[in-house]
């Protein structure tokens, strides 16, 4: 890591951004940012979706020319004209989009681009395999150089994302929400990584919409909103007042009370479920009426998976499945949704919505099969009605709701989601991640929505990666580990120590 | 203390609306470049030919190309089902001259076997041509939803089998002894003033039309071709969903083959050889994506009349047929290139 040791005899910072401003149109999307990030320091950046972070580090990184303003690192002072040039200074950045090629290996997709040859312009396969897979193990995670990306869970593409940020030794390394697709044990690994990064004069730029990693991770935390930069202070400033710096008010506590009225009927029933494919092993749960049951692990566990078999998704091979205390088994995710059971999907983007289509029509997608306009011809009022019903109902804009989906940000696009489980009758919902990946006030208006669902009835399963929103949301949890079920707590015995013992062997 | 409550609300950012005429025009232009480029390209072509192709203008020339861009027509309206579901037809070519040589064999079996009722040697063409076009597009379904084959791969090599069994039912030469009505109405017919053909073509609009807004079916395949995975978890059959699409393209081909032999007054095996691509330029050129879950009917409407309309004008310039070939490719690489972002 000689670019930044080299750097931290200079005692200069490592990077200084100068006056910020980017324009689009007649938006100004960013409104003059200064920024001193010291070597071996981590600078944390804070705010809302839309507050200008992904502007901020995409200018940082090159990929975006700031109209105003510039960048400072090493000895260059200007703006960077493309990633490559931003690299060239030692300046890289990990997106939440990644830019790995699915089809290759993981050693493939490390050595892309700097691939040692091996004389006559072959490739020297072995040597790019070992040196990853000694990347890999020194940087303290845990995956295969000979794996294929797209064999891989989400969380490892973006560890193997981070090992190629980190192969060139960067003076400034970006990570942008690093730990929204990571379990807590490769969090853990991310952060000893950045320790030790930190130890050898890395400057890190840090985005997370997740309170608790503010004080672990971070030396310092700038909190922008609206484009502004509103503060920047230590991070041992109290979450109220970092909250209330981002959301100019303040938050107390943005679970809501859970209902507490007894639950009502038994609706879901699993009694030693198998899945064909092997990922859930003997799960065993029951869901009430108006009740939420969180379920916890790391990811991998077999909990997404379980939410799937319930929709349809996953072939169950052995067990009881009851619905109603009727025994089902849903082929499809239309046998599924005409029974009464909802499921919404963690990755949005992939899973959830037609980016290019309009968020009205999303919204109505399935309540045309399912809903009260159902119908073989479409029916333009009664749609419009069902498209003002669900946009007050999730908090979304009904003047943009004919604007395509890719147009919003992810805290909206999320309630595009959302809002499509409620197009029509349903009474069992199994949630996947509902907040991945969106800022605090859009989750609180979130969790307001679950628990105004379970308020009016509804069973809820809440499936996450997220233990403090599980601790705040659910009646009761369950833990996965290994697709078995491991533990089951009750709201009062919720203690975090405690139920992430069982997250691990 | 509960949930939030107190001071300063934090003011969402909406990206302001702005409207056209505050910015300056060429910022207007580049935004909607997409939409820009084909009345620009038809604005473009008209004024060249108006000017340059003698009788261009005139009534019997405008009638004349209405009547050329019905079989275009047809199957540019097939094509663009199929690119919105996200997939891509290239057996249409194939599969006109198919229905063109069963719906003739038919036909001229029937006259042979019943002389004296043509009405129904129509029929029985009409619906041997329209059934041989579903198979092929259920094939062709099953093969891209089913069997997960990309689709210009399945319908590309469905092109090849299906031209196979055209030759070998032709033998290659053309299909004689068609009813005499049968060319006379669907062919030369006239009602009102209007060529058959093309009050055949309109309706085909219409019910695509209708079919692509107004009915779920439509709704469905535009979620299909936007995001299949996202259509499936909101309960959507999507295969089922593409394979009728599929099956809706062959029997729209097939039709167009029906049309053709009508004109022809034979079943040909060599026709329709150049409707892919054709078909693919005029979805292109009015902005249906390739990717999928994009596109309107009008714009495919305009941007076959392009086609052809450009395709007339060179004729009456006396431009040769080699040279309007290319000219077509290069339309559609232009206009792509024009409406990237």
């Amino acid at each position: 890591m000689n670019s930044a040791s080299a750097n931290l005899v200079a005692d200069a910072p490592a990077l200084r951004a100068v006056g910020l401003v980017k324009r689009y149109g007649s938006h100004v999307a960013l409104k003059g940012v200064n920024l001193t990030i010291a070597p071996g320091s981590v600078h944390i950046l804070f705010g809302e979706n839309g507050a200008g972070k992904s502007t901020l580090i995409s200018m940082l990184a090159g990929a975006n020319v700031p109209s105003e303003g510039h960048i400072e690192t090493g000895g260059h002072r200007g703006a960077f004209a493309s990633v490559a040039e931003a690299r060239a200074h030692g300046v890289r950045a990990v997106f939440q989009e990644f830019s790995l090629v699915p089809h290759l290996t993981v050693a493939e997709n490390i050595s892309l681009g700097d691939e040692p040859l091996a004389g006559f312009g072959l490739l020297a396969k072995t040597l790019a395999y070992t040196r990853a897979q000694r990347l890999i193990t020194e940087l303290g995670f845990d995956i295969d150089a000979a794996a294929r990306i797209e064999d891989l869970a989400r969380g490892k593409q973006q560890m193997v994302e981070i090992c190629k940020a980190v192969a060139q030794a960067p003076r400034v390394l970006i990570l942008d929400e690093p730990t929204a697709s990571l379990s807590e044990h490769d969090a853990q690994a991310l952060f000893a990584l950045m320790n030790r990064l930190k130890a050898a004069g890395t400057a890190i730029i840090y985005i997370t919409h997740r309170m608790h990693e503010i004080p672990l991770v971070g030396d310092m935390v700038t909190v922008l909103r609206d484009g502004q930069q509103i503060a920047t202070v230590p991070t041992s400033t109290p979450e109220s007042e970092l909250v209330a710096l981002m959301t100019g008010r303040t938050v107390s506590n943005i679970y809501p009370e859970p209902r507490s009225e007894p639950p009502g009927p038994l609706r879901l029933r699993l009694e030693h479920l198998y899945t064909a494919d092997g990922t859930v092993m003997d799960a065993s749960l029951q869901l009430r009426a108006g009740e939420i049951v969180g379920i916890a692990g790391l990811v991998g566990c077999g909990k997404s998976e379980l939410g799937q078999a319930c929709y349809g998704l996953r072939r169950i091979s052995r067990g009881t499945f009851e619905f109603d205390d009727q025994p089902r088994r849903f082929g499809h995710p239309a046998d599924a949704i005409a029974a009464g059971v909802w499921y919404s999907p963690p990755d949005r983007k992939r899973d959830g919505l037609a980016m290019m289509r309009p968020a009205s029509e999303n919204m109505t997608l399935s309540a045309l099969l399912f809903g009260a306009d159902r119908g073989k011809r479409l029916r333009p009022k009664g749609e419009a009605a069902t498209v003002a019903r669900l946009c007050e109902q999730v908090d979304f804009s009904l003047a943009r709701s004919v604007e395509s989906v890719s147009n919003f940000s992810g805290g909206n696009q999320q309630k595009v989601l959302l809002a499509k489980g409620l197009a029509q009758e349903v009474g069992v919902y199994i949630f996947d991640e509902p907040t991945v990946g969106v800022d605090v006030g859009a989750r609180q208006s979130i969790y307001q929505y679950l628990a105004r669902l379970s308020n009016s009835g509804a069973a809820i399963l809440l499936i996450s990666s997220d233990l403090p929103e599980l601790m705040g949301m659910s009646h009761r949890m369950l833990v996965m580990r290994n697709g078995r079920m491991v533990a089951e707590f009750a709201r009062e015995a919720f203690d975090e120590q405690q139920i992430l013992e069982y997250f691990f062997e | 203390m509960n949930t939030s409550v107190q001071t300063v609300p934090a003011s969402s950012s909406p990206a302001p609306t702005i409207s056209p005429w505050t910015q300056s025009s060429s910022r207007w232009i580049e935004r909607n470049r997409q939409k820009l480029v084909l009345p620009f390209l038809v604005v473009i072509s008209v004024l060249i030919f108006a000017s340059s192709a003698p009788g261009f203008l005139s009534l019997e020339n405008i009638t004349n190309i209405a009547r050329q861009s019905v079989y275009l027509m047809v199957v540019a309206l097939a094509q663009m089902m199929v690119l919105i579901g996200g997939g891509l037809d290239l057996s249409v070519g194939s599969v006109v001259a198919l229905s063109s040589v069963v719906g003739a064999t038919v036909m001229a079996w029937c006259m042979q076997t019943w002389p004296d009722s043509p009405g129904l040697a129509m029929a029985a063409g009409t619906v041997a041509g329209l059934t041989c076009g579903a198979i092929v597009g259920v094939f062709n379904g099953i093969g891209s939803a089913v069997m997960r084959i990309p689709s210009f791969m399945v319908t590309l090599g469905m092109s090849s089998v299906v031209l196979g069994v055209t030759l070998l039912v032709s033998g290659g030469v053309p299909v004689y002894g068609l009813p005499a009505e049968f060319g006379e109405i669907f062919g030369f017919g006239r009602v009102a003033g209007i060529p058959v053909p093309v009050l055949i073509a309109i309706l085909m609009i219409v019910l695509v039309y209708l079919l692509m807004e107004w009915t779920r079916y439509g709704r469905h395949l535009y979620a299909v071709g936007g995001n299949q995975r996202a259509a499936e978890l909101s309960g959507i059959r999507t295969k089922r969903v593409s394979i009728i699409v599929f099956m809706l393209s062959g029997m729209l081909a097939a039709l167009t083959g029906l049309l053709l032999t009508a004109r022809l007054d034979t079943g040909e095996s060599t026709i329709g050889a150049t409707l892919p691509l054709e078909s693919i330029a005029a979805c292109v050129i009015a902005g249906v994506a390739l990717t999928g879950g994009m596109g309107r009917t009008l714009p495919v409407v305009v941007g076959t009349l392009l086609i052809v309309l450009v395709q007339n004008g060179m004729n009456l310039m006396q431009v040769g047929a080699y040279a309007q070939t290319m000219v077509v490719g290069g339309i559609l690489i232009v206009s792509m290139g024009l409406s990237r972002h």
